[in-house]
């Protein structure tokens, strides 16, 4: 697929730097890898973050402000299509690489990479089919079962095995990380909504006062004052 | 359970607004068209959503003109030229509501929802003919569903999976010739028909409690039968969350999908509309001005 770098990032051809990095920014946030983790849509916002990341590498070596779009980003992005194939391979067999060195020694946990593997495959009925005969269940197996519930969209059931799991090995960073990362979603989501209207969440009056207030406690708190007559 | 999805309107500018109605009215029309005056009733805004983001994916551009029509008599209206999107749209509203009714007359025995199964029966078989394995595919799921109802199922994601899966079979539609695109949408659909299964069930507990129905959440909480007001206060943090997140999920799948046109109405509904419908039912405000569902 060919596109405008200008449609990729979705501004006016001709727009300026700042305007470009503006844009950029906005999107990257938008198709970041963590956002779409545990979700089978993944590859496709990799794919898109991918195109956005040429789009603007484009635009910031070859656009000024008066720059004309005239077509010669798609010969550099044909160019450009067999370096990515190689980057990618490559980026993935390291990663392989460091899996086995990880789980080499630990016999026990060879269930454990291949759920892993198949998850990441998206193969989920054959993750839930090693996990099904798994027979002592730690934290890793509520890990790894929380995700598979995630991919299949059953989150209710997904939170509460993570959930388990990190209260199973609370030292885990990988499992706090995913508890983490699914709460942050939701607050995600629900700040976009906040930000986005204000015929909803306009600040009343009572609000006005009652931060006002806090502020001036704790400043007291602090030792300093924020409003001397309260 | 329909009707749930719809815009924030007091957010969607004039126009916007004129849009999403010339659309829904269009939908109403190619209903019409294809099976007549009575199965018009059926249509819901769930449908008109499903219609506006189909069709934004093409780029054509928007076509329409303000018409008088049977229903709104007095006034002109902005009315969208229907397409093959319309018809599809109009053929699964049809293939849903057909299900639906059938499903109350059997549970329920409704009087009204069995007669209205037989006035849809005619329009049903003939979207049927044309889109045979969706009807099956949905009956498949409505069998399952009917089936973990019967077994009290107590787990809320479970039981939303069939539900969920329908709407899923509906958002793939076979005219969006690119994979990825429907595999985006699919997900779309899953997660939204998570969100109306959900949300209807917390809606609903009261009566369902009250009727001795079946209620998911009431399953999986397990209500002692004391006090329903201080249930669902109870477990409405839980359900905030799953409401939330199914709602985020949609909204990741929606912002991968290149939106041609209506990116205001489409982008209205999924950042804004669905929060603000989910934070209504959860916290039991404006109940009086909405309209019950089919």
């Amino acid at each position: 697929m060919k596109k405008n770098p200008y449609k990729v990032l979705g501004i006016k051809a001709g727009a300026s730097y700042d305007e470009i990095k503006r844009a950029y920014r906005e999107l990257a946030k938008k198709y970041h890898p963590d956002r779409y983790r545990n979700n089978p849509l993944a590859d496709l916002a990799e794919e898109k973050m991918r195109e956005i990341n040429e789009a603007y590498e484009y635009l910031m070596k070859n656009a000024g402000a008066s720059y004309q779009y005239q077509g010669g980003y798609e010969q550099s992005y044909d160019n450009s299509g067999a370096y990515q194939g190689q980057y990618q391979s490559q980026q993935q067999s390291s990663y392989q690489s460091e899996y086995k060195t990880r789980y080499k020694y630990e016999e026990e946990a060879d269930w454990e990479s291949r759920v892993r593997t198949y998850i990441n495959s998206g193969n989920l009925n054959e993750a839930q089919r090693i996990l099904d005969r798994v027979t002592t269940r730690n934290a890793a197996w509520y890990y790894l079962q929380g995700l598979v519930f995630l991919r299949r969209g059953w989150f209710d059931r997904g939170f509460s095995n993570i959930q388990k799991a990190v209260n199973m090995d609370p030292s885990n960073f990988e499992y706090r990380n995913a508890l983490n990362n699914l709460n942050q979603q939701n607050t995600g989501y629900r700040q976009n909504y906040y930000y986005r209207n204000t015929y909803h969440s306009s600040p009343d009056m009572c609000n006005l006062c009652l931060n006002l207030w806090c502020a001036d406690t704790c400043c007291e708190c602090m030792g300093g004052d924020l409003i001397s007559c309260c | 359970m329909f009707g749930y999805v719809e815009p924030d309107k007091p957010e969607l500018k004039i126009w916007e607004f004129d849009v999403f109605r010339g659309y829904y009215c269009g939908l109403c029309r190619a209903i019409k068209k294809r099976y007549g005056q009575i199965p018009r009733l059926t249509l819901n805004y769930d449908m008109a959503f499903l219609y506006v983001l189909l069709d934004s994916l093409s780029p054509d551009p928007v076509t329409g003109k303000m018409q008088r029509c049977f229903v709104h008599p007095t006034k002109k209206r902005y009315i969208i030229a229907p397409n093959i999107y319309a018809e599809y749209t109009a053929d699964m509203n049809i293939i849903l509501m057909y299900y639906n009714l059938i499903d109350k007359w059997k549970d329920e025995k409704n009087f009204p929802a069995g007669t209205g199964a037989l006035v849809l029966k005619k329009a049903y078989k003939k979207s049927r003919k044309l889109y045979p394995e969706k009807c099956e595919a949905i009956e498949t799921h409505l069998k399952r569903l009917a089936e973990l109802e019967a077994n009290n199922c107590d787990s809320i994601d479970e039981a939303a999976e069939p539900f969920a899966l329908i709407m899923r079979e509906l958002f793939e539609c076979g005219h969006i010739k690119d994979e990825a695109e429907r595999k985006t949408l699919g997900w779309l659909g899953y997660n939204l028909g998570r969100w109306i299964y959900i949300i209807d069930a917390y809606d609903d507990i009261e009566k369902d409690y009250s009727r001795k129905a079946y209620n998911p959440l009431i399953s999986q909480y397990g209500f002692d039968g004391n006090d329903i007001k201080g249930f669902k206060e109870t477990i409405k943090e839980k359900a905030d969350f799953i409401l939330t997140y199914s709602l985020s999920e949609a909204e990741k799948a929606y912002s991968l999908l290149t939106i041609e046109k209506n990116k205001g109405i489409l982008d209205n509904i999924l950042y804004s509309g669905l929060i603000a419908r989910t934070d209504r039912v959860l916290g039991e405000r404006g109940r009086s001005n909405e309209k019950e569902s089919v």
